[in-house]
C-alpha cells in the first residue's frame, strides 16, 4: 500500500463519517514532499471546521506525512489561510469590508432578537468566513438562519462571494436559543 | 509543512461539485422543490439540510422555530394550531414535489399538508397511530402481531387500575408514557407498588411536558431478552404482505437496558443476529408499519427477541433519531438523510441495503443526575482513541439536566469505526470512559 492510499485508509477509519456527515467528501490526489493533497467535494465550507482535526489523525498514524493541504476539484482560486479560530480577520479588503457591513447594518440586528450575533471570521478570494456567536452558537437552526437567511442577504450584497463557510464551534455555545432534543 | 488548521481550501459552492465516489450520474442528481419540515429543537437540521444540498434539491423549510432574520424564506409554523400551519404551508410553499417531517414532531403536519397537496405520503390518520403507543398496541394485536401483554389505563383511573393492569399483565412489568419518545416516561415496575410510583411519577411527567391531560397510561410484560433496531423506508403504492420494508440499517443494542429506566446507550451495525431472526424481526417490523396504516417513508422500529421470536416494541414513522444516523453510511457516500429525501421523491437511491463495509456504532451519552451541566472533560482523550470518528456533546454547559424517566435528553454522541463489532465497541467504551462529566447538584 503507498502512502496515498494509506492515507485514504485513514481517512476512511477516523473522519470520512464526519465529512460525510456534513456533506461532503474527501480523497487523496497525491503525497508530494511530505504533504497529503485532499480534495473536498460536496458542500462548500463543511470540511473546514475539521481541518486541523484531518491533520492530527492523518500525522499521527502516517509519520511520514507532516501536513495535510485541502484542495477543491481540478484546481481553482484558494481562498487565503482562515487563520486561527479566534483570531483577527484576515485580508480585509473589499469582500471582507462589505461583509462585514452587511453583517452589521443588515444581520446582526436582526439576528440581536435571539441574542446572537455573526462576525465575519475572514474573507477572501469571494470566500466569507462567519462565526456565529450568543444565541446562534449550537442553536439546532443556526444551519437554516446561515443557509436560508444569511447566505441569501450575502450572496444579493456581495455579487463576488463564491460561498460562505460557518467556523463556529457549535459544541462550545453555552446559550443557544433552540436546543436539540433526542427523539 | 502545512501548519494544522491551515491552508485549507474550500471546494466550489454552487453548485456542489459530485464527489469521486459518484463519478456515475445519480438519479438524485436533478433539481426537485422539497418541503421540508423542521422542528425547532432537532439534532438532524443541518444533516437534512446538507443531504440537500448535496442532492441539488431545492428546500422550502417550514419551522415552529422564530427565525432572527424576519422568517423571508422560512414558512413559521405552529404546532398547537396545525390547521393554520397547515394552511400557511399550502398557501406559501409553491410547487413542490414532496413533503418531509425532518423529526417527529413535524410528522403529522408534514403527512397532513402532503395530503393538502395531493402529494404521495402516509395517510394522517396513521401517522397519528404512529405517535401513540396504545394505539400502536391495539392495531397489533388486531394484526396479530407478536407484542407484549398489554392494558390502557385511563388518565383519571384510580392506583387500583394500574394494580390491575399491572397483574393481568404480569410482573416485571412496564409503565409507560403513550406520546413521549426516547425512553422518556418509561419505568420497569416488579410488583404493583413500584407499578403504582411508576404510573405517579409518569403522570408528573406529562404534566410537566404539558400533555393533554386525558392521555391514558400503557402498563405491558416486561420482554427479556436482546434489542435491535430496525430502520427501513416504505415503498409507497401497492405493498406485499410483510409492508414491502426496504432495510436501512439494523442496530443491535449490546448493552439492553432491562430498567428500571430504559436508556439506549450502544448501538452497532450491521446486526450479529442469526439471519433468519434477522429476516422474522423485519418481516414483523413491514406488517406492523402496514397495520398501523404506513405507506411511505421511513420507519423505525424497535424489538426484541424474546425465546429468539421477534416481538414489538414499538414503532415511529420516522428515521432513528439523534444524531445516530451518522453512524451510518450507504453506498457512494450516501447519508441516511439522502436515502430518505430520495425516498421522498419516489426515487430508487441504489442498493442502501444494510451490509456495510465495516461495522460502525453509536454511543449517547445518558445524563447520569439531576443537576446543572457544567463541564464534559476528556473530550480529546476520547475523540483520540482509536476507531473513534466522531464526539458530539449536544447539551450546553451551563444548562439544567436530567436523567431519565424525567429528562428527554442525551448529553451527546459517540461514533465509531472498527473492522470487528469487538472493536466498535471497545472503542466507544474507552471513550465513554475517558470522559468525565461535571454536573452541580440543584
Amino acid at each position: 500500500m503507498n502512502l496515498a492510499e494509506q492515507v485514504q485508509a485513514v481517512l476512511g477509519r477516523g473522519i470520512l463519517p464526519s465529512v460525510i456527515a456534513r456533506g461532503a467528501n474527501l480523497r487523496v490526489a497525491a503525497v508530494e514532499d511530505g504533504v497529503a493533497i485532499l480534495v473536498v467535494t460536496g458542500s462548500p465550507g463543511a470540511v473546514f471546521p475539521l481541518a486541523a482535526r484531518i491533520e492530527a489523525l492523518v500525522r499521527t498514524a502516517i509519520p511520514e506525512v507532516a501536513g495535510v493541504r485541502l484542495v477543491p476539484p481540478g484546481g481553482g482560486p484558494e481562498p487565503p489561510d482562515p487563520g486561527p479560530v479566534g483570531g483577527p480577520p484576515e485580508d480585509p479588503g473589499d469582500v471582507a469590508e462589505a461583509a462585514r457591513r452587511v453583517l452589521d447594518a443588515e444581520i446582526n440586528p436582526a439576528i440581536a432578537a435571539h441574542r446572537g450575533h455573526v462576525s465575519l471570521a475572514s474573507a477572501g478570494d469571494g470566500w466569507v468566513r462567519v462565526r456565529l456567536e450568543g444565541g446562534c452558537q449550537g442553536c439546532s437552526l443556526a444551519e437554516v438562519t446561515l443557509r436560508q437567511g444569511i447566505e441569501p442577504i450575502l450572496r444579493a450584497r456581495l455579487p463576488g462571494m463564491t460561498g460562505l463557510v460557518d467556523v463556529t464551534d457549535h459544541e462550545a455555545g453555552t446559550e443557544p436559543f433552540f436546543s436539540a432534543e433526542k427523539r | 509543512m502545512i501548519p494544522p488548521g491551515g491552508a485549507a481550501r474550500p471546494p466550489s459552492p454552487s453548485p456542489p461539485a459530485p464527489s469521486p465516489s459518484r463519478a456515475a450520474p445519480s438519479p438524485l442528481r436533478s433539481a426537485p422543490r422539497v418541503l421540508l419540515l423542521v422542528p425547532a429543537r432537532s439534532y438532524r437540521t443541518a444533516d437534512f439540510m446538507a443531504a440537500a444540498g448535496r442532492m441539488g434539491v431545492d428546500l422550502v423549510v417550514g419551522s415552529d422555530g422564530a427565525l432572527p432574520l424576519g422568517g423571508r424564506p422560512v414558512i413559521p409554523v405552529s404546532l398547537a394550531d396545525p390547521r393554520a400551519s397547515a394552511d400557511r404551508l399550502v398557501a406559501r410553499s409553491g410547487p413542490v414535489t414532496a413533503v418531509v417531517a425532518a423529526d417527529a414532531p413535524m410528522l403529522v403536519l408534514a403527512a397532513t399538508v402532503a395530503a393538502r397537496l395531493g402529494l404521495p405520503h402516509n395517510p394522517v390518520a396513521a401517522v397519528r397511530a404512529a405517535a401513540d403507543k396504545a394505539r400502536q398496541r391495539m392495531r397489533w394485536a388486531s394484526a396479530g402481531l407478536a407484542q407484549p401483554a398489554f392494558r390502557i389505563v385511563p388518565a383519571a383511573a384510580p392506583d387500583e387500575a394500574v394494580r390491575q393492569a399491572a397483574r393481568a399483565v404480569g410482573f416485571p412489568c412496564v409503565v409507560k408514557a403513550i406520546s413521549l419518545s426516547a425512553s422518556q416516561g418509561i419505568l420497569r415496575a416488579d410488583d404493583t407498588a413500584a407499578a403504582v410510583a411508576a404510573a405517579r411519577r409518569i403522570r408528573l411527567i406529562l404534566a410537566q411536558a404539558r400533555r393533554p391531560s386525558g392521555e391514558p397510561l400503557l402498563v405491558e410484560a416486561y420482554v427479556p431478552g436482546p434489542e435491535l433496531s430496525i430502520d427501513g423506508l416504505l415503498p409507497g403504492g401497492g405493498q406485499p404482505s410483510d409492508g414491502g420494508l426496504s432495510v436501512t440499517a439494523i442496530f443491535d443494542k449490546p448493552d439492553t437496558p432491562d430498567g428500571p429506566t430504559f436508556e439506549e446507550t450502544m448501538l452497532v451495525t450491521p446486526s450479529r443476529l442469526p439471519g433468519p431472526v434477522l429476516l422474522a424481526a423485519v418481516a414483523t417490523a413491514g406488517r406492523a408499519a402496514r397495520a398501523l396504516g404506513l405507506t411511505h417513508g421511513p420507519v423505525h422500529a424497535e424489538l426484541r427477541l424474546g425465546h429468539q421470536r421477534p416481538v414489538l416494541l414499538e414503532l415511529a414513522a420516522r428515521s432513528i433519531g439523534g444524531l445516530c444516523s451518522r453512524a451510518l453510511r450507504f453506498p457512494a457516500g450516501l447519508s441516511l438523510e439522502e436515502v430518505v429525501l430520495a425516498n421522498a421523491l419516489g426515487r430508487d437511491p441504489g442498493p442502501a441495503g444494510y451490509r456495510q463495509a465495516r461495522p460502525s456504532g453509536v454511543f449517547m451519552l445518558p445524563v447520569p443526575r439531576p443537576g446543572t451541566l457544567r463541564a464534559v472533560e476528556g473530550r480529546a482523550a476520547a475523540a483520540a482513541v482509536p476507531g473513534i470518528t466522531g464526539l458530539t456533546i449536544s447539551i450546553p454547559v451551563g444548562q439544567q439536566v436530567r436523567p431519565l424517566p424525567e429528562g428527554d435528553r442525551y448529553l451527546g454522541f459517540i461514533f465509531a469505526e472498527g473492522d470487528t463489532h469487538h472493536q466498535v465497541e471497545q472503542a466507544l467504551n474507552t471513550a465513554r470512559e475517558r470522559l468525565r462529566v461535571g454536573i452541580e447538584q440543584w
